[in-house]
């Protein structure tokens, strides 16, 4: 799963909420917790927060207009949606200087080039890092001053994020720039501090364990022997297409049909994805929140994907795998293909998504990639 | 590859074998001869299939030297006609010598094909060759390059292994590599050129320095570029500086070279020759690495913004008369 920015907020402030009424010693709780919605949706500031926790509400505005409507705006308001995005993020640092997911997209915003972003991230990962466990012991110590465990967790949790999510932008950075073993290694880094992997961070190490051909890692993240505690099975659209690739790289076809065959059958859509093959910018705060096993989750997958499948000398400028991954998807289904060619003669091409449970939100359509303003040719 | 060469070398074996027991001074005076008129001594189908390609080479390499000349549209008109020309001359030479392996090599390499279908072709070349008849071995001399009947098969390994930079499976291009490295140590084909710069993509340092000291570090511009991609994929960026510094002062025109690309056309069928040092080493080792480098989005544009880069190749464009395109 990816990060939800106004869930996060929402969890945030019920924390605070819960904590603030227990202390208070309200009689009336369940009153009081009912509510909590109502106050968090139109009365927002009656409820108790720190800057910190309104610097984040303000990251969480800032990324619901880059990430999930900017995208699918047209040119002048594109640039006034990203123009308001980092002006929350600017009020956001003014409240709280150590938010590092404001730092990060406010940085994201500006550069204009991945190799600048990626310095950035790697420059300053040890303060986001020192951030990070100074929350960490700021929440053991709200933990240790109450008896819920589940509150003790969701607090930890909480505290993790924005490392995690910066350790996430990072180990995708390095793998756009070409730097794969980096990826992989900030990866690892995340499985530590999370053996979960709510990040899903082990989908960017799925597709730089493809680029380094490296099998024994791949089938290590797919079994998730780094990150036990992770639920999901190994059957989402970034290990099939790693092992697709693997097969494909290692001249072991009977690998690379089987993989791409599995995710043709999961996700009727995927056809039709991997024969657009359309590009996305990244999210700034996120990895897209999108559900499991969606086409939209293809689309994502496929997306972060060119990496790897664009690599090569080719005359078309789209690379031998990404040729054979829609060649091969229009064998499998012709009316995927012919539906994409009729898209194409009528000189359109979907931007957007078959719905995410996003509201207006969607993936991100502007073509070339995060960071920089219109993004960077990949 | 130098085919009137081997076509010389190959006749004269073949009939020195017919003859038998020649002497050494015998050996000389037939290769003269074979020499001063290889046509002559053609006496097998496989050998006329050879000489077919051998003169189509020669035609095709001698119009490619004039292309400096000629504006696009002559370019177009006469690479279409030699490539087509090229085309049938192999396509005669397999009627006379069905597994004529120079003439399969290069109807699959012709430049208009696309990355993929040239290594699928290559390819299964590749692999019908191994399977009838078994793997490469390095032979009685230790080097399989000294059989000069081998080097058509050595040409195909090799360009397999481009073939395989070329379309991104860098495990293969490397194992094809090594293997070439092992049964032809001499490495006439320069395998070891192509192994640095997957060892670079695959960011194996220490594959890397293994493979330069084999070679005594004797490096040239493969070597040179490779390194800099290294480092500068594994975020040494210092020494990413220093090689980049190296390849610029070491490599003439590299740095021009790689900010400016020279086209170059599909290799029919090898690398062609080029003097150590000279501007046309640098031009074909950016080239070839021309995916890797194309997988670094912002490899270049930090190469630019290193101190003296910029203005080392501009240098070298103004002294000696290249066009300048791209602005950074």
């Amino acid at each position: 799963m990816a990060y939800n920015p106004q869930h996060e907020d929402y969890q945030r402030l019920w924390l605070r909420y819960a904590r603030t009424l227990e202390q208070s010693g309200t009689t009336d709780v369940a009153r009081e917790f009912a509510s909590f919605g109502r106050r968090f949706a139109q009365d927002r500031d009656s409820l108790p927060q720190t800057d910190a926790d309104r610097s984040f509400h303000l990251v969480s505005e800032a990324a619901m207009l880059v990430d999930y409507k900017a995208p699918f705006a047209d040119e002048p308001t594109y640039r006034s949606l990203r123009h308001r995005a980092q002006q929350y993020l600017d009020e956001a640092l003014s409240l709280d200087p150590d938010d590092f997911d404001a730092r990060r997209m406010s940085e994201a915003l500006r550069l204009r080039s991945f190799e600048a972003y990626y310095q950035y991230l790697r420059d300053n990962a040890d303060q986001a890092r020192t951030s990070y466990q100074k929350a960490l012991d700021e929440a053991a110590r709200l933990s240790a001053q109450e008896d819920n465990p589940d509150r003790g967790h969701l607090s930890r949790d909480l505290a993790l994020r924005p490392y995690l999510r910066w350790l996430a932008s990072w180990s995708e950075q390095a793998l756009i720039c070409g730097r794969n073993r980096e990826a992989l290694r900030i990866a690892h880094q995340a499985f530590q501090l999370d053996p979960t992997d709510a990040a899903d961070i082990r989908f960017t190490a799925t597709y730089a364990a493809a680029k380094l051909e490296d099998v024994q890692e791949l089938e290590d993240l797919a079994a998730h022997t780094f990150v036990p505690g992770c639920q999901r099975a190994a059957d989402d659209p970034w290990t099939l297409l790693a092992r697709a690739a693997m097969g494909f790289k290692t001249d072991d076809p009977q690998m690379a049909s089987s993989a791409l065959e599995q995710l043709l059958h999961l996700q009727p859509n995927a056809a039709e994805v991997l024969i657009r093959q359309s590009e996305f910018s990244d999210g700034y705060f996120s990895r897209l929140c999108v559900p499991p096993y969606s086409e939209d989750e293809v689309i994502l997958a496929v997306s972060e994907g060119s990496v790897l499948f664009q690599e090569g000398r080719d005359d078309q400028g789209r690379g031998a795998l990404s040729d054979w991954l829609a060649v091969t998807s229009a064998h499998r289904d012709p009316s995927a293909a012919m539906a994409v060619m009729r898209e194409r003669m009528q000189g359109g091409g979907r931007s957007g998504t078959s719905g995410s449970g996003q509201g207006d939100a969607g993936l991100p359509g502007q073509g070339g990639a995060h960071p920089g303003e219109g993004g960077m040719p990949r | 590859m130098n085919a009137n060469e081997e076509l010389i070398q190959r006749l004269t074996l073949k009939r020195r074998r017919k003859l038998g027991g020649l002497s050494d001074q015998a050996s000389k005076e037939l290769e003269l001869a074979v020499r001063k008129d290889p046509a002559s001594f053609v006496d097998d189908d496989a050998e006329r299939a050879f000489y077919i390609v051998t003169q189509a080479l020669a035609r095709h390499h001698a119009s490619v030297a004039d292309d400096d000349v000629r504006d696009d549209d002559s370019y177009a008109q006469e690479r279409e006609r030699r490539n087509q020309q090229l085309m049938d001359a192999c396509n005669k030479a397999l009627t006379l010598d069905v597994g004529c392996v120079d003439a399969l090599l290069l109807r699959a390499l012709l430049p208009d094909y696309s990355a993929s279908h040239v290594f699928d072709h290559v390819n299964d070349l590749d692999k019908t060759l191994q399977d009838d008849d078994g793997p490469l071995t390095a032979g009685v001399s230790g080097d399989a390059w000294t059989n000069v009947f081998a080097r058509p098969r050595l040409r195909v390994a090799a360009a397999l292994a481009r073939s395989c930079i070329d379309t991104a499976r860098f495990g293969m291009a490397e194992r094809r590599c090594r293997t070439l490295l092992e049964i032809s140590p001499l490495d006439q084909m320069g395998a070891r050129y192509t192994l640095a710069l997957t060892l670079a993509r695959m960011e194996d340092e220490d594959g890397f320095n293994r493979l330069d000291a084999l070679f005594s570090h004797h490096g040239n511009a493969w070597f040179h570029l490779s390194r800099v991609i290294l480092m500068y994929k594994l975020g040494r960026m210092s020494a990413a500086r220093r090689a980049l510094r190296g390849f610029d002062q070491l490599c003439l025109g590299g740095t021009y070279t790689l900010l400016q690309p020279f086209y170059v056309e599909r290799y029919l069928p090898d690398r062609p020759d080029f003097k150590p040092g000279s501007f046309d080493e640098s031009v074909y080792a950016v080239y070839e690495a021309d995916p890797i480098i194309a997988d670094m989005p912002e490899f270049v544009h930090w190469a630019v913004d290193q101190p003296g880069i910029l203005a080392s190749a501009h240098d070298f464009a103004d002294r000696n008369g290249f066009d300048w395109h791209d602005e950074y």
